[in-house]
């Protein structure tokens, strides 16, 4: 058989094309010259609908107009009844994601997935165009531009958000020969521009100009843009086939077609070469001018893909392709490459002869590299025995080749068996391997998860090792939602059975489906599977479940969680305050938080929660609080600040304090704070001086007697129960800064102190006044402290006898043996350092 | 010397770590273009100087660096990055910074970055205040910094004030989430003991992150670098940071702070003549040989050390010198050159001792020393309150005061009643009403209370034998010497946690306030595959309570929850160094702490 194999290859100058068949169409009595037909790419599926605008002879069909879909190899997935609203249907186009877009003549487009079922995300083009009725339309697959009767272009690039832009103005009277779009994947601006063919020449439109080339090759009847988006074909009124660049600056080709008549349609296949399609014949032109016509006697439809072009035709599907060089090398009549050499040796090895032995040795030296073709050429096959022919080849010459890398091999069985599987007539997906390739195994994945192809969609996840959550999360949605009579507790064992495989699957996206599709329960059920809180907890908060989030947010120990469900607790639940309250009160992670922001952020509401929970101690702590921050924007008069709202807040806390007998302390601070403040306001506004305010008690009796006002000094003693000790040592620190020695000699002898002696002594050294000190040393009656104060003054004899009189405790003579000797380290070192006399060393 | 430390001799790869967090930066920086001012929370500067050298930041675009404050950014820079806790306040500095920007019409990009993360409660600030829109929010997840080849910080110097007095647990997640981190890296530790509220909640969310995490197939066969965890609330042990640490690090922190891992020095300390220059600023870990050896040591000694190697040199010199030339070799004169590299490591720490020894010889300090060592022996309660009620007359610092006020309370089991009153209003008499709110702070964490029961510290100190007597510090044998005499309860746990379990103390344990757990992770079943088909690694799996069978020793990562003090890390060094002791310690906490950097978290601004 493989003798007969390159006898059905075309040759176009040195290249080898070949035309083979996919499949025999399943469908039955469909006429693709009555229909208007939209196919997508990657082997995508086919639409039809009977196209109105041809006079078509209705048999016994129904006088509405039906649109159909079917998988590449021709099984309907469905079909139904065109009744949508909006005057003519214009045009439909598939887009990359399968959506199939149906574009009427107001404008509306309409969005079906590849079930038939609407999407609810229909878009119009606006205004404009709804008045203008569109005329006309070219639909990508990621956009689509429209030209409306007024001759105008709009165009919509993004169907995410689908915002419709009105490109530039053409200013046309008359409709355009033809138009043609270049993707904005391939334009300098990254938008897209519309080539318009008129008069002799052609416009290039985009949102901005519109710029004419002053072309007198026209005027074009057909267009088509490069895959690559670098060349334009034309086929002007006189029949010949140009080949420009898109900025018609160059001509590469130019072909003349004999033909009078514009070909029916014209399409790139591959980067090379052109197909041109006249009823009853299809031609191919390749890039030096040379062509090759095919007859048929059926109508066709040309489906450019990134490697070849689909022919559909009413009976089969082909695909036109230029053979791989590994193809080429193995199968060119008469080769002799070592590829074929090797496709020989297995020959001969089935046949059990010794030539392939023969063989073998001819090619040893470049057996890897005929390994490689064959296993290439395997993967551009698409019969299956064909394939294995090829792979046995390769695995044959792999024996006798040491180095070969083994996953060469293995990944090329991998990928045949997913293309295989595709390629099946019930699945219909007739991917080459460079298409598989382009289009990357995840997309094929998610296109057959979309045809609800779970099964498959999973085993090729598995077998290319790829993630199998997404399939099984998918799969569990369509459960869902197709088995709607099915109980909760039923459809959940059926779903946790599929989906414990994936261990980390997220139960909580399953659930969130459940939840739209009304399913409560089953979505509870649901997430208890889910391990992550992080998933859990929106969900509940979102299925009404608050408090249940509540308790899983905290049992997470995530703080941030447990933030994120207060706040949707209090603000978007139509909980009452007091249910909230009721809500976080019993859960004291989410109570203490909630106090932490409304410290911060919601005083008053802080306070109503105290009141509400019987806490008026901690609803005080907030008026203390009020006060502080009050303070800072404090009215100031006459050069003191007057602190009665200050005063006010602080005596609202002590009452609240007063009503529960543990805290009579806290009470008691907070009525003394209140009447401090007025005390200290008073003296601020007697003296004129703002420095009293906010010092403590003890600092203001210090501040008074330095300014020598002991009057005020004492009211405050006696008004605040100021103890004696306290006051002592007060009153002596404050007299000896203000050196008033007179006055703390008179003071020590008041009475005896009841702090003794020793603070009269600090405050005199403090304050460098060593004969001050002398007199209230003698005084003192302990001997360890008088040789600790002479000690300070620097008179060692002193101290030494007054030591002499006391038994050091152990403990400080230790430590004072290791601490006191300090300086032998240090001036050892010294004289060390200055003798080497090191240069940068400090 | 470079403030980042070296982390060559760590017993796991904590430089993996550091880079890890250094390309995690690159990558917030550059995913701004073009030129940035990028301005910090002021706590962040810190650490973020020991993830990264400041060139970093200059190579990847950024001019200029500044600390947030309520004024805005002084320069044109049309980007600007903040790098932020999530705190609210911070989100209100910030707020009013965009805010007076739009109101002059300048047009800036601002980014905020969340170290370690986003929150829902900073948004939250952003939204109320009008700028969530116009700012791009980012995070960085730096949970662990490493402070030195051993110790790990998340620096969150407030962890401790808002788990145990404000509830809110956002640090204990951030330390299940970085202990989880340091799992991915190291494997799933095979032990965990922890003692403490904290400890185990901090347990719980670890198991939690690990039932939700992706069973990933490398971490199975990763053999775990790690081979126990302790975790330990400071709550366990809050007498231990009211004391004075008396090792030489210790010391240096007590008296002149040590922030992320450098201090700073008036410049004549250093001996450098000219005053009114800028502090200096001397990093402080084991890059520097001299105080790699030092550090740990107890004050008492370090002087002796430094004398001795003073004389070393001077010896050396006096050979050199001394000899003539014709009998010196020229490998003698080498070695003596490499010694004089030490010099200036030298000239520092005798610097830095001796103005130390300052503070230390001070009858202020020996005699509050002696309280201390009175309240920790648990006796003479009166002496030591009047002790404390002399303070606040004098009007010492609040927090030095109140560290006192703290000892006295948790070794009396409380004060009592009379004086608790007494007390707490003598502190609001002499520093103030506002410090209502530390009080209570005090009290809600459990730092100061009223008398109610009999106290259990008699038993708790002779049940760990917490006291030492005769213990010689410069050649100790027992981790108390960094106290000179009193052995830190939390070491204690940690030393009983590796030597036969809790159970041992069970007595006295129980008297320690918050449950304790000894559990295994990783499922045995795992364990048992690994040592079927890895017949080299024999033995490896059993090795629980006897490690280092085939000679390795085991690393064991002790956590303190709620801050660990430097003496404390010397004692787990300490532990480390003895013989016969086959654990290496690492050690991770939520913040480097003293009692005074701990009670000032207490202490609320107001």
């Amino acid at each position: 058989m493989a003798v007969s194999m390159a006898a059905e290859w075309s040759e176009l100058y040195n290249r080898f094309y070949r035309k083979q068949e996919m499949y025999t169409m399943c469908w039955q009595n469909v006429d693709l010259s009555r229909h208007k037909v939209a196919c997508a790419n990657f082997g995508g599926p086919i639409a039809i609908i009977r196209d109105d605008s041809k006079i078509v002879q209705l048999r016994s069909e129904s006088a509405r107009a039906k649109l159909l879909i079917y998988t590449a190899s021709g099984v309907l997935i469905t079909s139904f009844l065109w009744d949508r609203p909006g005057g003519r249907l214009i045009s439909l186009g598939w887009t990359a994601d399968e959506v199939l877009l149906v574009l009427v003549q107001d404008g509306t487009v309409y969005r079906y997935n590849i079930h038939g079922e609407l999407t609810d995300r229909k878009f119009t083009f606006g205004k404009e165009v709804w008045e203008q009725g569109v005329a006309d339309c070219i639909i990508w697959g990621s956009g689509l531009v429209c030209l409306t009767e007024a001759n105008q272009l709009f165009a919509v690039t993004n169907l995410e958000d689908p915002q419709p832009i009105k490109l530039a103005d053409p200013h046309l009277e008359e409709p355009p020969h033809c138009m043609a779009i270049i993707d904005p994947q391939f334009t300098v601006s990254g938008n897209v521009e519309v080539l318009l063919a008129v008069g002799t020449t052609v416009l290039i439109v985009d949102a901005d100009a519109v710029q004419d080339h002053n072309l007198l090759i026209g005027p074009l009847q057909k267009m088509t843009v490069s895959p690559n988006g670098t060349f334009v074909a034309c086929f002007t009124h006189d029949g010949r086939l140009l080949v420009v660049s898109t900025d018609f600056s160059k001509t590469l080709v130019d072909f003349n077609t004999q033909s009078a008549l514009p070909p029916e349609q014209l399409v790139w296949c591959g980067l090379d070469s052109l197909l041109l399609y006249w009823e009853d014949i299809l031609m191919m032109v390749g890039p030096y001018g040379d062509s090759v016509k095919y007859p048929y006697d059926e109508p066709l439809f040309l489906i450019p893909e990134c490697d070849g072009v689909r022919i559909l035709s009413n009976t089969y599907m082909e695909f036109l392709e230029r053979l791989s060089d590994a193809t080429v090398s193995i199968f060119k009549i008469g080769s002799t490459t070592p590829a074929a050499m090797l496709y020989d040796a297995l020959d001969h090895f089935d046949k059990r002869s010794s030539k392939a032995d023969e063989n073998i040795r001819l090619i040893i030296s470049s057996l890897p590299e005929a390994v490689k073709a064959c296993i290439d050429a395997a993967g551009h096959e698409f019969d299956i025995s064909q394939q294995r022919t090829l792979m046995r080849a390769a695995a044959y010459g792999r024996a006798f080749c040491s180095q070969f890398p083994r996953n060469k091999f293995k990944d090329m069985c991998r990928t045949l068996r997913v293309l295989n599987a595709v390629r099946r007539f019930e699945i219909g997906i007739p991917l080459t391997i460079q298409q598989l390739e382009v289009l990357t195994p995840p997309v094929l994945i998610a296109r057959l998860i979309s045809q609800h192809r779970h099964l498959l969609a999973l085993r090729i996840s598995e077998h290319l090792g790829l993630g199998q959550e997404t399939v099984l999360i998918h799969w569990a949605c369509s459960k869902i939602a197709a088995a709607s009579d099915v109980p909760d507790g039923v459809l959940l064992d059926m779903l946790v059975e599929k989906l414990k495989v994936c261990p980390m699957i997220s139960y909580a996206a399953v659930a969130a489906n459940a939840h739209r599709k009304g399913r409560r329960k089953l979505a509870a059920l649901l997430l208890d599977y889910e391990p992550r809180s992080s998933e859990q907890v929106p969900l509940l908060t979102s299925m009404g479940e608050e408090e249940r989030a509540l308790v899983k947010a905290i049992e997470s120990g995530d703080t941030d969680l447990v933030y994120f469900t207060i706040f949707h607790i209090w603000h978007q639940s139509r909980k009452s305050t007091l249910e909230f309250f009721r809500i976080i009160q019993s859960r004291p992670l989410a109570r203490d938080l909630f106090i932490v922001y409304a410290r911060v952020s919601e005083p008053e509401l802080l306070k109503k929660f105290y009141v509400s929970i019987g806490a008026p101690q901690c609803c005080a702590e907030v008026f203390l609080r009020e006060s502080w921050s009050c303070a800072q924007s404090i009215v100031v008069r006459q050069g003191s600040a007057l602190q009665g709202p200050r005063v006010k807040l602080i005596e609202q806390a002590a009452d609240l304090y007063a009503q529960t007998k543990d805290y009579s302390f806290e009470a008691k601070a907070a009525e003394e704070h209140a009447k401090l403040l007025k005390v200290q306001q008073d003296l601020e506004a007697a003296t004129g001086q703002p420095i009293f305010v906010d010092s403590s008690v003890s600092d203001t009796i210090r501040t008074c007697i330095t300014l020598g006002n002991h009057r005020a000094a004492q009211r405050i003693r006696t008004d605040f129960k100021v103890s004696d000790k306290r006051f002592y040592w007060l009153k002596i620190f404050a007299l000896a800064m203000t050196k008033n020695w007179d006055a703390l000699e008179k003071f020590s002898k008041e009475k005896k102190p009841p702090v003794g002696y020793k603070p009269f002594v600090e405050a005199c050294i403090e304050e460098d006044e060593k004969d001050e000190a002398l007199k209230y040393i003698v005084k003192l009656s302990d001997p360890q402290e008088r040789a600790e104060s002479y000690e300070r003054l620097g008179m060692s004899a002193e101290a030494a006898t007054a030591a002499a009189q006391t038994k050091e405790s152990e403990i400080l003579g230790r430590l004072k043996s290791t601490f006191g000797q300090n300086s032998p380290a240090g001036a050892l070192f010294d004289s060390l350092r200055d003798r080497l006399s090191l240069p940068g060393v400090s | 010397m470079a403030q980042i430390p070296s982390l060559d001799h760590a017993p796991i790869n904590l430089s993996a770590l550091r880079e890890q967090a250094q390309k995690e930066l690159i990558q917030i920086l550059s995913s701004v273009r073009g030129k940035k001012v990028l301005v910090l929370d002021p706590k962040l500067s810190g650490p973020l100087a020991l993830v990264a050298q400041p060139s970093l930041l200059k190579e990847n675009g950024v001019e200029n660096l500044y600390h947030l404050s309520a004024d805005p950014v002084a320069s044109e820079c049309k980007n600007v990055i903040y790098l932020m806790r999530p705190r609210m306040g911070l989100m209100k500095l910030i707020s009013s910074q965009i805010q007076q920007d739009n109101i002059q019409k300048l047009q800036k990009n601002y980014t905020v970055v969340f170290l370690p993360r986003r929150t829902i409660i900073c948004e939250k600030v952003l939204e109320e205040e009008g700028i969530l829109g116009s700012v791009t929010i980012l995070e960085y997840p730096l949970y662990l910094i490493p402070f030195d080849e051993d110790v790990l910080s998340l620096e969150l110097d407030m962890a401790f004030k808002e788990t145990k007095v404000d509830g809110d647990l956002s640090a204990l997640w951030y330390l299940g989430r970085a202990i989880t981190l340091l799992q991915a890296q190291f494997g799933v530790i095979p032990n965990i003991k922890g003692k403490g509220k904290a400890a185990v909640q901090v347990a719980d969310i670890l198991n939690r992150m690990q039932r939700e995490q992706m069973p990933d197939a490398n971490a199975a066969v990763v053999t775990p670098e790690i081979d126990t965890m302790i975790l330990i609330d400071r709550q366990v042990d809050l007498v231990t940071p009211m004391c004075w640490q008396l090792t030489y690090e210790g010391l240096i922190d007590e008296f002149l702070t040590i922030s992320n891992g450098a201090v700073e020095l008036d410049p004549t300390i250093m001996g450098i003549a000219q005053s009114g220059v800028k502090k200096a600023k001397v990093p402080l870990n084991s890059s520097d040989k001299l105080y790699r050896e030092l550090r740990d040591l107890n004050f008492g000694v370090v002087g002796q050390v430094l004398r001795n190697k003073a004389t070393s040199m001077k010896q050396d010199y006096n050979d050199v010198t001394g000899g003539g030339p014709q009998h010196q070799s020229v490998s003698e004169l080498k070695d003596f050159v490499k010694k004089l590299n030490a010099l200036p490591e030298l000239t520092r720490h005798t610097n830095i001792a001796q103005h130390l020894s300052t503070f230390t010889t001070k009858s202020k300090f020996l005699t509050r020393l002696s309280i201390e060592q009175t309240l920790v022996e648990g006796l003479s309660y009166d002496i030591s309150f009047e002790f404390v009620e002399e303070m606040i007359h004098r009007q010492e610092p609040i927090t030095s005061v109140l560290r006192l006020l703290v000892l006295l309370s948790l070794t009396s089991g409380g004060l009592q009643k009379k004086h608790f009153d007494y007390l707490r209003r003598e502190v609001l008499h002499t520093y103030g009403f506002e410090h209502m709110f530390t009080l209570s702070n005090l009290e809600k964490a459990g730092l100061l209370k009223k008398q109610e029961a009999k106290s259990s510290w008699q038993n708790i100190k002779r049940g760990f034998r917490l006291v030492v007597e005769d213990q010689d510090d410069a050649n100790p044998t027992d981790v108390s010497y960094v106290y000179s005499g009193y052995a830190p309860l939390s070491i204690r746990l940690v030393q009983h946690a590796l030597k036969g379990g809790w159970k041992a103390v069970d007595e006295v344990f129980k008297l320690l306030p918050g449950q304790s757990f000894d559990r295994k992770q990783g499922s045995q079943a795992d364990q048992s595959v690994l040592s079927r088909d890895g017949s080299a690694r024999e033995g490896s799996v059993t090795a629980d309570s006897a490690p280092a069978v085939d000679g390795r020793r085991a690393v064991v990562l002790v956590v303190f929850i709620g801050g660990v003090t430097y003496a404390e890390i010397s004692a787990l060094r300490f532990l480390g160094a003895q013989e016969g002791m086959k654990y290496d310690f690492v050690i991770a906490t939520t913040k480097l702490i003293n009692g005074t950097s701990l009670l000032k978290s207490m202490v609320e601004e107001s």
